[in-house]
């Protein structure tokens, strides 16, 4: 009788132990998102005051700031600019990486490795160096100004990744599947529609997140290349347009970025794993 | 099929016996030949759209902003003479230049160090077997994932000059005084706090990525070596030192040269905070070269600037690339 009981409060006084230890590091993570919503919600008045607990209301909870962004800005618009970039950023980057990366993990092409490699680490190569030289292309292709620039720039950072990425992938799909279905009378491009494909779907899906999630932590290529209010992404358009002047609108600034940060955080952080996997080269497989 | 066909030829005008065995030994390895060549040029064909892309968005821009900044080109004007290394000479004579050097230095060294010890410290603690482990987890990871300048808002507001809410705590607990008295901090106006607010969003933003990083190392190793190495009688510092931490060391240096490299070419923390501002306290490399390069137009200058970096960054790469080449599948 006595085991089990010192058993269970040796458990609970672990966990105590490890709560009180993790708490410290979840405010610090998660306290600006919670005065980020907060504030969001906040009337005016009871935003701009010091002499009150400030992380509570003390006037009613407003939804004027949201409203404010769809009726006065070009919210909506850096929304569906956004939307309509990542898609077509979606599209280019798996034209382009769904072939090359089951070309460099399956069709035994000499040097695969390494060039899978060097791919990779043009991710890496940093935008600050390539911004200037890129703006010079992005004007004599007469994209400046419009978020087509965007479209074009982008994949040059969700190339590489996914390509990585679905190598990996292409290579944890049995061969024995694609050799029956050449067996079978297929090509390789055949076998590649009909079998690898079909079977890849996670992997492809993960890598159109991806293309998301990436092209929503780009800042300096949408600053440098874009210049029109209304033809930004959201992710330049709020830091840039919703301040006026030296004022500041909190209110409303904090709602853009809520309700822009959060769908994304809570996506990107189902994928996390597939990230850190992909960049420490397929560790914990 | 050339190749098959040419060799077909000769056998058939020689002896029949032989004829026949080397015939159907040219066909066979015609066959694979032809076979092998259909592989190879349907993979270039694949690989045809990345690598093209990559070349011509990654390696031509990189070469040309080498032209680029050994000349003087301008937004204003297209047609730009070479003035040799000018540009480089004319930032190494600048005092910002050296600001900026130092700065970004300082940035990313004292950002490494801090997220260095939150990373690991969190990592143990994620190690734990605990109720909610999962969910923790994923709220300490939300500022990893926020879109880098949707989050810096948050902290900008934070950092305001009369309504911060980090002053409202300090000033409720006694450490400074209310607003308007000489130790009321200004997070984005005083030269070193602003550094420091800099720094803090940063090391905020990436200490759970060294955590997760961390984590997915000490999960790769597996638990039957360590139970070998148990079994073989070793201490639990041991099994540490020889086992867990060689194991996991090529992880923890990808992850954290990827960090470096994006930490010292980041712009977004410090030009949305402060602009490099006050009278260049947080000047740094990247925000120096986007101000020459596209606020002032002279494209050659900021391109140098820009360059500057890759001397720092080179080293690492070549690290990580040796990294990446030694990984096993």
């Amino acid at each position: 009788m006595a085991g089990p009981r010192t058993h269970r409060q040796k458990e609970i006084r672990r966990h105590l132990w490890i709560y009180g230890l993790i708490t410290p590091y979840i405010i610090i993570a998660v306290f600006p998102i919670y005065w980020m919503a907060i504030t969001a919600f906040k009337q005016d008045p009871d935003l701009y005051r010091m002499d009150v607990f400030p992380l509570w209301f003390h006037l009613a909870p407003t939804w004027k700031h949201f409203s404010y962004l769809f009726t006065n800005t070009n919210y909506g618009a850096w929304i569906i600019n956004t939307m309509v970039i990542a898609a077509w950023v979606a599209v280019i980057t798996l034209l382009a990486a769904v072939p090359a990366g089951y070309a460099l993990a399956r069709l035994r092409i000499p040097g695969a490795e390494n060039l899978g490699i060097a791919i990779f680490m043009t991710y890496l190569v940093p935008a600050i160096i390539l911004f200037l030289p890129l703006a010079r292309v992005v004007s004599m292709l007469g994209l400046q100004d419009s978020w087509w620039a965007l479209v074009l720039v982008y994949p040059t950072i969700t190339i590489p990744f996914c390509t990585w990425l679905l190598m990996g992938f292409f290579k944890t799909v049995p061969v024995e599947m694609e050799e029956a279905a050449r067996v079978d009378g297929c090509g390789y491009l055949g076998a590649l529609v009909r079998v690898v494909l079909p079977v890849s779907v996670p992997g492809i899906l993960t890598a159109v997140i991806f293309a998301f999630t990436l092209s929503m932590q780009d800042f300096l290529y949408g600053l440098a290349f874009v210049a029109p209010g209304d033809q930004k992404p959201v992710t330049v358009g709020v830091p840039t347009e919703l301040i006026r002047g030296d004022v500041f609108f909190w209110g409303s600034l904090m709602a853009a970025a809520l309700m822009v940060g959060l769908p994304v955080a809570i996506l990107y952080n189902f994928f996390l794993d597939r990230f850190i996997q992909g960049i420490t080269g397929g560790a914990g497989k | 099929m050339t190749l098959s066909s040419s060799s077909g030829g000769p056998d058939a005008a020689g002896a029949r016996a032989a004829a026949i065995s080397v015939a159907s030994r040219a066909r066979a390895s015609g066959w694979f030949r032809s076979q092998t060549s259909r592989r190879l040029s349907f993979g270039y064909l694949l690989l045809a759209p990345a690598v093209l892309y990559v070349l011509l968005l990654v390696g031509a821009p990189f070469v040309f902003s080498l032209y680029l900044s050994l000349s003087d080109a301008n937004v204003g004007d297209p047609v730009a003479t070479f003035v040799g290394l000018g540009n480089f000479r004319a930032a190494l004579e600048s005092d910002v230049f050296y600001i900026a050097l130092q700065n970004s230095i300082v940035f990313t060294v004292v950002g490494a160090i801090f997220k260095g010890l939150l990373g690991t410290t969190l990592a143990f603690l994620l190690l734990q077997p605990f109720w909610g482990r999962k969910f923790v987890r994923g709220l300490v990871v939300i500022p990893f994932t926020l879109p880098i300048s949707i989050s810096v808002l948050s902290w900008k507001w934070m950092y305001d000059s009369q309504f911060s809410v980090i002053n409202w705590f300090l000033s409720r607990i006694g450490l400074i005084g209310s607003y308007g008295s000489p130790d009321w901090p200004v997070w984005l106006g005083q030269p070193h706090l602003a550094l420091a607010a800099c720094i803090i969003v940063n090391v905020w933003r990436t200490f759970p990525f060294s955590a997760i990083v961390l984590l997915a190392g000490f999960t790769s190793v597996p638990t039957e070596i360590l139970d070998a190495a148990r079994v073989d009688g070793t201490s639990f510092m041991q099994r540490f030192r020889f086992v867990v931490v060689p194991m996991i060391a090529p992880i923890l240096l990808i992850g954290f040269l990827f960090d470096t490299v994006f930490t010292l070419s980041d712009l977004s923390i410090v030009y949305l905070l402060t602009q490099g501002g006050p009278a260049n306290a947080t000047k740094i490399l990247p925000v120096l070269a986007y101000q020459v390069g596209i606020q002032a137009g002279a494209l050659g200058r900021g391109a140098a600037i820009s360059l500057f970096l890759f001397p720092l960054l080179m080293p690492l790469m070549i690290l990580l690339l040796r990294n990446l080449r030694r990984r096993e599948y």
